[in-house]
């Protein structure tokens, strides 16, 4: 099983770069260009939800597991809460957050979130290859 | 990582070209071209998305809320998009139901009229 590790701080510059390396462990794993596609949204997601929750310096990890049957990534943070709200704003209109979760449903073959002991919270993406 | 933002009058419309990847990190930017558009009058917005490598959910709050701003002044926010890839953001979350979605910039501004 071939593990790449990466520690972002928790800020919105740094999910692009996480895209890159994921886009790029991706390619190197011989996915298709349509499952590298989608998976750097799912991870783009996963990220963006940790950074938006993460009130803190926590630093945010980012693990790729690569398997002869599928390719896992987990996305682990600290922060407090995994932001329980409302689907709909007052308008009617869909949340940031209840997209960004119809994005992770879709696009990866499973999609987790897990308390951490600890502290945090750990979303796990799982594609067959 | 740039986010390009272009804004051109077509008619009565305001057209925002976009280029580039639209995250957490250069979604503000768009955000803020849109509510300084809104402000300054123009209602009815064309936001071209034919020039876009990358969209997620923080793209996606941007463009609702700026529909809310638009719709708030009886105004129009459509797009275009053609690529397949950003095209499937729209259809996993349902917004192809909310955003009229055009081909080109010339449908698009016909389109609202």
């Amino acid at each position: 099983m071939a593990m790449v590790e990466l520690s972002i701080p928790p800020r919105s510059a740094y999910v692009g770069v996480v895209r890159l390396a994921v886009s790029s462990l991706a390619r190197k794993a011989g996915l298709d260009e349509e499952v590298v596609d989608d998976l750097k949204i799912a991870v783009s997601e996963a990220c963006t939800n940790a950074v938006e929750d993460t009130p803190g310096d926590d630093p945010i990890s980012i693990r790729w597991m690569e398997e002869d049957d599928r390719v896992t990534i987990e996305i682990a943070d600290r922060r407090p809460s995994s932001n329980a709200e409302d689907p709909l704003d007052t308008q009617g209109f869909s949340t940031r957050l209840t997209m960004s979760l119809a994005l992770l449903e879709s696009l990866v073959d499973s999609f987790e979130l897990t308390a951490r002991e600890g502290g945090g919270y750990c979303t796990r993406l799982v594609v067959n290859r | 990582m740039e986010l390009g933002l272009d804004v051109r009058t077509v008619g009565s419309h305001s057209v925002v070209d976009v280029k580039g990847e639209i995250d957490v990190y250069t979604a503000p930017k768009l955000r803020e071209k849109l509510i300084e558009l809104v402000s300054q009058g123009s209602y009815d917005v064309v936001v071209n998305l034919e020039g876009v490598d990358f969209l997620d959910s923080t793209g996606l709050g941007v463009l609702v809320g700026a529909l809310k701003r638009v719709k708030a002044h009886d105004g129009s926010l459509s797009l275009v998009c053609t690529q397949d890839k950003i095209l499937k953001i729209f259809k996993i979350t349902g917004l192809t139901k909310v955003f009229p979605i055009h081909g080109s910039v010339e449908e698009a501004i016909g389109g609202t009229d």
